[in-house]
């Protein structure tokens, strides 16, 4: 027998209605579940990483992929795209080597670098000579850039 | 057995089924609550990208850039930026900016199949110098604070090398120097096929295989039932503490793809039995990297139980940059950076970094 806030006796459970209730609580545990992968679809991913032991979040576990993993040991035979690609990304670098030389020689002619703008405005770049010298750009320190590509 | 044995028993196994329940409980509020999985935890603008690379400027509670002098960290290429800024209150990058520096980080990103080509040139002497240059734009400083962890130290140390002008403090966060000392992340890729690297025909090498390096390095770490057996046990923990273990866990297993070209010129340059850095000099493209122009004042930390980056190997940065301040710590090698006892090294760092130039050497 248990006591109650208003001070009456009521009956506690017996085993067998706490095993029922024991019951209904894992039903609401597994439609808990049901509905966060109804309705979250990285939450599939998410409790794959669980039953892998992991916590991490956002993307699934890296595992080798059987049948992925001869393609992955060796370089693709045909990688041409690849390499444009690359040195995409390298002509990137210059041309932001070639934008900051020019800021600098800008800047040169106006003051001292402690008066260097905090941010670097964009509109600026609207007002970009269309062909600069490539040569003004390789004296810039250290933006010089000896990337290859 | 008698009606009291059977009670019991069936008390023990309804007991057992609640226990089981709340952790599964437990396990769904985490897997569905939002956190700092992969995000950082501080405030931050990019400022500048590139590729796959984002600089980030961390911000203060206004959202504005902080002043004072500036500080660029340089995470590892082969893993997440954000050990550097994991949590509120767990924060390197965070308390170094706490302390009135403006810090800039890096996120070199995910490669992609096309990054394969990438090597130390384009690192050190194209992403990493274009960010230190943005990092002097932004700021008005001709010479920044470097503070570069695991290979982001190594980059960092090269890149001070080749432009020892546009550095005014180096911290290098258990940076391998001497790569025959036996142990660690390099000697285990090297045993598991790191040789057998092209650099002329590289691959991206896939994320499962780096991880499985680390792996290695942490025996059990790669048991499916170990790793089970421990999340199990710690569904014990608060919802928030596990929030926690969650994002530290999206670091650790969230390896990224690495450029073959990379692991190769690193392996060939830095690797056992080749162990270029320990002669101060290492040609890098079409530069002739001299260890000896590092003079900015230097400061290496190590880690007692680092197993990624042994202590030996880290220390021996004196033997070629003779005044760097070498600093072991208690700890393993993310411990030291992001554990609970990490403080110690973060207020290390605020105390060099704020020291005067004065009396540095060279400077």
């Amino acid at each position: 027998m248990t006591l109650t806030a208003d001070g009456k006796t009521a009956k506690d459970p017996t085993l067998v209605e706490r095993w029922l209730e024991d019951q209904r609580e894992w039903q609401r545990t597994a439609m808990s579940y049901l509905d966060s992968m109804v309705k979250n679809e990285d939450f599939l991913v998410h409790l794959g990483n669980a039953m892998r032991g992991s916590l991490l979040a956002g993307k699934p576990y890296p595992t080798a992929d059987p049948a992925a993993q001869p393609a992955a040991q060796e370089a693709p035979a045909d990688d041409r795209l690849d390499r444009v690609l690359f040195a995409l990304h390298q002509i990137q670098g210059q041309l932001t080597d070639l934008r900051m030389a020019l800021d600098d020689l800008r800047r040169n002619g106006k003051g001292s670098p402690s008066k260097m703008p905090a941010t670097r405005p964009k509109a600026k770049a609207t007002k970009r000579p269309k062909r600069p010298a490539p040569v003004a750009a390789r004296k810039a320190r250290p933006g010089k850039s000896r990337s290859r590509g | 057995m008698s009606g009291d044995d059977e009670e019991r028993e069936l008390e023990a196994l309804l007991e057992l089924s609640r226990r089981g329940r709340a952790k599964l409980e437990r396990l769904h509020e985490v897997l569905t609550s939002p956190g700092h999985y992969g995000t950082g935890a501080t405030p931050s603008a990019v400022v500048y990208r590139e590729n796959k690379l984002r600089l980030l400027r961390l911000l203060d509670e206004h959202g504005q850039p902080r002043k004072g002098p500036p500080v660029l960290f340089v995470p590892a290429p082969v893993s997440r930026y954000f050990i550097v800024d994991l949590l509120p209150g767990r924060s390197f990058a965070g308390h170094v900016a706490a302390a009135g520096f403006d810090v800039f980080v890096i996120d070199f990103g995910t490669p992609t199949s096309e990054d394969r080509y990438a090597d130390l040139t384009y690192y050190v002497d194209g992403l990493v110098r274009r960010s230190v240059r943005i990092v002097s734009e932004l700021t008005g400083q001709p010479a920044i604070n470097v503070v570069g962890y695991c290979l982001g130290g190594t980059l960092s140390l090269l890149y001070a090398a080749l432009y020892p002008d546009t550095v005014a403090r180096l911290v290098l966060l258990t940076t391998m120097v001497d790569g025959d000392v036996q142990g660690g992340i390099a000697w285990v890729a090297h045993r598991m096929g790191l040789a057998g690297e092209s650099y002329d025909t590289p691959r991206l090498v896939p994320a499962a295989e780096v991880k499985s390096w680390f792996e290695m390095l942490a025996p059990g770490s790669n048991s499916l039932v170990g790793r089970v057996t421990d999340l199990w046990d710690r569904l014990d923990d608060p919802a928030a503490r596990l929030r926690d273990v969650r994002t530290m866990a999206t670091w650790v297993d969230d390896v990224v793809p690495a450029p073959g070209r990379l692991l190769a010129e690193l392996y060939k340059k830095f690797g056992p039995g080749r162990n270029g850095l320990m002669t101060g000099r290492v040609q890098i493209g079409d530069r002739m990297v001299e260890l000896a122009a590092v003079r900015m004042p230097v400061l290496s930390v190590s880690a007692e139980k680092d197993l990624i980056a042994p202590p030996e190997g880290v220390d021996a940065i004196t033997k070629v940059v003779p005044h760097a301040e070498v600093l072991r710590l208690p700890g393993g090698h993310v411990g030291i950076v992001a554990g609970r006892a990490a403080a110690s090294l973060w207020q290390r760092t605020v105390e060099f970094l704020a020291t005067s130039r004065e009396g540095a050497h060279g400077t």
